[in-house]
């Protein structure tokens, strides 16, 4: 009774209702598009620093971390992996050797970060090979690199040429090789593509004179929401004195505190909206009160209960907030499905302006339910507050009067 | 009479002893260099947790020129450097190229040693960059030894701002060397020892370098071999004698 009683208010002034309902559909519609861009691109973030760089959990000496030099590398021995092929949810362990040296061809030098890598487990973790775009992927046993395309551009040289590399080694050895490159590799951070030389894990192991060092373990793990145990498991497990276990969060500080401003400023740009969206709303709310003091005035001389008058007008906002709720979050759901699955890419000038600031240029949509909930939850709860208003005009409602001024 | 012979008896004596600190460091310097020299020696270079030697031979000629040809450890067997006045190269066989070491390079480490480039290079001469002074004589591992402290003039290019050093009042060895940066800091430490016959001269063998600040750290020089006064040429010091040289 009350529920229709409610309902037909609503759609008894259509323009009214139609009005605040879209402004709030509006409201939801930007605010979920907004959301969902800034969380998927943050997944993103996280998933291409944590699929190329670190995995998301890493072991290294403890030290590492602090000064990554060669020689802060630690012993690779078939008991400690072990230990962490056995831990659950540890899929593959990526081990690596990695550090800086010279690349140089002909005339033209460039610092490069050089990383030894074992061809096959690196694969699944960073999917390299699916980088490559000119020649092929190096195998274990190959004398021969792989450069990243942007480094191979500076350096103007091709598969087929020999890269020089000059650098110092594990405790201050010399280290100095030729290489010929076996393929290019194209990533889309600019900071990779710039600089990576890939070498066979045993190559770099003499290159740099550490036979049989590594620089850290990365590890692929099952589900992303298992790091902090997997992390507690391995370091219950293994020598803490010597080896150190970080999961992705520590791994990338700069990244997680980016991450959060980004993450502030994009909530307080939300607020802002939710602000003009609240202000819209208690204009119609004030409008509608108005234009119905008339009307209230006469429900209650004809003995309509206040109680009752308040909670069928409460009733009307609550179902115009889930309307405008549901509304919003239905025009928004196909798009972000849609960009979820085809990500934008940006092509052209504005592509390469991002890129330098070494951002991937694409967009990238969260699904996430949070996104919808946390919308619906800050209009219902607007609603609700600002919903005392009319309650309060009830309140103290005089029949008589209302009915006067109203005319 | 009398003590006007002991007078001018007193001043000969005055005269062959009391050499001037400058004599003093020039004959160390004259020593150790000679006009030319050619040497074999064993570079190991120790840390706390580790140990590396590196067997190399060199060749010199004054302060101007010198070479080092790496023999040992096999990966870096044939490496080179040379220095020429002030400019220094690399010859690394393994990549068949000579690099120039940029002046950006110098205050790094040599090797991984405790040296740093300059070091090597150090076109400064101890003799005529410094204002030298005698201080306090001192006995070191029962040698009679001449304390000098030299601080450098203020045009010449140094990167010290004061050196000790101790030399022996016999031989004229240097001993002990103690390299203070221009706020008074000690930042290396010099320990020359095993004074033996080598090459037809009697002199340290055996060379530590200990940096101040990590104690744990040093450099140690032995010398295998030394031949002095070779007459080598300038023309040896060069950057195709470089790449040929063994």
């Amino acid at each position: 009774m009350y529920f229709i009683l409610a309902w037909r208010n609503i759609w008894r002034n259509k323009r009214r209702s139609i009005i605040t309902i879209l402004s709030i559909a509006f409201a939801v519609l930007l605010a979920c598009v907004m959301r969902s861009l800034q969380l998927g691109s943050y997944n993103r973030m996280i998933e291409n620093a944590a699929r190329f760089y670190t995995g998301y959990i890493q072991v290294h000496k403890n030290g590492y971390w602090l000064d990554k030099t060669l020689d802060n590398s630690f012993e690779n021995n078939a008991k400690l992996i072990n230990t962490i092929a056995n831990t659950k949810g540890v899929k593959v362990a990526v081990p690596r050797l990695e550090s800086f040296a010279l690349a140089s061809y002909s005339t033209k030098t460039k610092g490069a970060l050089i990383l030894g890598i074992d061809p096959i487990k690196e694969d699944s973790l960073t999917k390299v090979k699916s980088k490559i775009i000119e020649g092929e992927y190096i195998n274990n046993g190959d004398k021969s690199v792989m450069v990243a395309e942007g480094l191979a551009k500076y350096l103007k040289l091709g598969v087929g040429d020999s890269i020089v590399l000059i650098g110092q080694g594990y405790h201050g050895a010399n280290a100095a090789a030729i290489y010929a490159i076996k393929g290019i590799m194209k990533f889309p951070v600019p900071m990779q593509n710039n600089q990576t030389v890939y070498l066979p894990l045993k190559e770099a192991q003499w290159f740099f004179d550490a036979p049989n060092q590594l620089t850290s373990i990365s590890l692929v793990v099952d589900q992303a929401k298992n790091v902090d145990r997997i992390v507690s498991d391995l370091s219950a497990h293994i020598d803490t004195k010597a080896l150190e276990v970080m999961g992705w969060r520590d791994l990338m500080p700069d990244l997680v505190q980016g991450i959060e401003i980004d993450n502030i400023s994009g909530q307080i740009m939300l607020w802002v909206l939710y602000a003009v969206i609240g202000f819209g709303m208690f204009g119609t709310f004030l409008m509608m009160t108005a234009e119905r003091m008339y009307e209230f005035g006469v429900m209650m001389s004809v003995g309509m209960e206040r109680l009752k008058m308040q909670f069928i007008v409460f009733m009307e906002m609550g179902m115009m907030a889930s309307i405008a709720v549901l509304t919003g979050i239905g025009i928004a759901l196909p798009f972000l499905v849609y960009y979820h699955l085809n990500p934008i890419f940006f092509s052209g000038e504005s592509a390469k302006a991002i890129e330098n600031f070494g951002i991937e240029p694409a967009y990238f949509f969260s699904l996430d339910p949070v996104i919808f909930y946390s919308q619906a939850w800050t209009i219902f709860f607007m609603a609700f507050i600002l919903g005392f208003y009319p309650l309060f005009i009830i309140q103290k409602l005089k029949p008589v009067e209302a009915m006067r001024e109203a005319l | 009479m009398k003590y006007l012979v002991s007078g001018l008896f007193l001043l000969l004596t005055f005269q062959a002893v009391g050499q001037t600190a400058k004599e003093i460091v020039k004959k160390a310097d004259d020593k150790m260099q000679g006009e030319s020299n050619k040497s074999e020696m064993k570079m190991t270079i120790v840390r706390p947790s580790w140990k590396r030697e590196i067997t190399m031979k060199g060749w010199s000629m004054g302060r101007e020129y010198s070479l080092i040809l790496i023999t040992a450890p096999a990966r870096d067997k044939g490496s080179a450097f040379l220095k020429r006045k002030n400019e220094m190269w690399n010859w690394q066989p393994s990549i068949d190229r000579v690099i120039k070491l940029p002046p950006s390079m110098m205050l790094q480490s040599w090797m991984g040693s405790d040296f740093t480039n300059d070091d090597l290079v150090k076109e400064s001469s101890i003799v005529h960059d410094y204002d030298q002074t005698l201080a306090q004589d001192t006995i070191i591992s029962g040698l009679d030894c001449y304390k000098i402290i030299m601080v450098p003039h203020e045009n010449a290019a140094v990167v010290w701002g004061k050196v000790i050093v101790y030399i022996d009042k016999v031989n004229f060895n240097e001993l002990l060397v103690y390299y203070y940066d221009e706020d008074n800091f000690l930042v290396n430490t010099m320990i020359l020892s095993d004074v033996k016959e080598m090459g037809g001269r009697i002199i340290p063998t055996h060379l530590e370098m200990i940096p101040a600040d990590e104690p744990n750290n040093k450099t140690v020089i032995d010398y295998l071999n030394l031949e002095f006064n070779l007459h080598l040429q300038e023309s040896f010091f060069s950057l195709q004698n470089m790449k040929r040289v063994r």
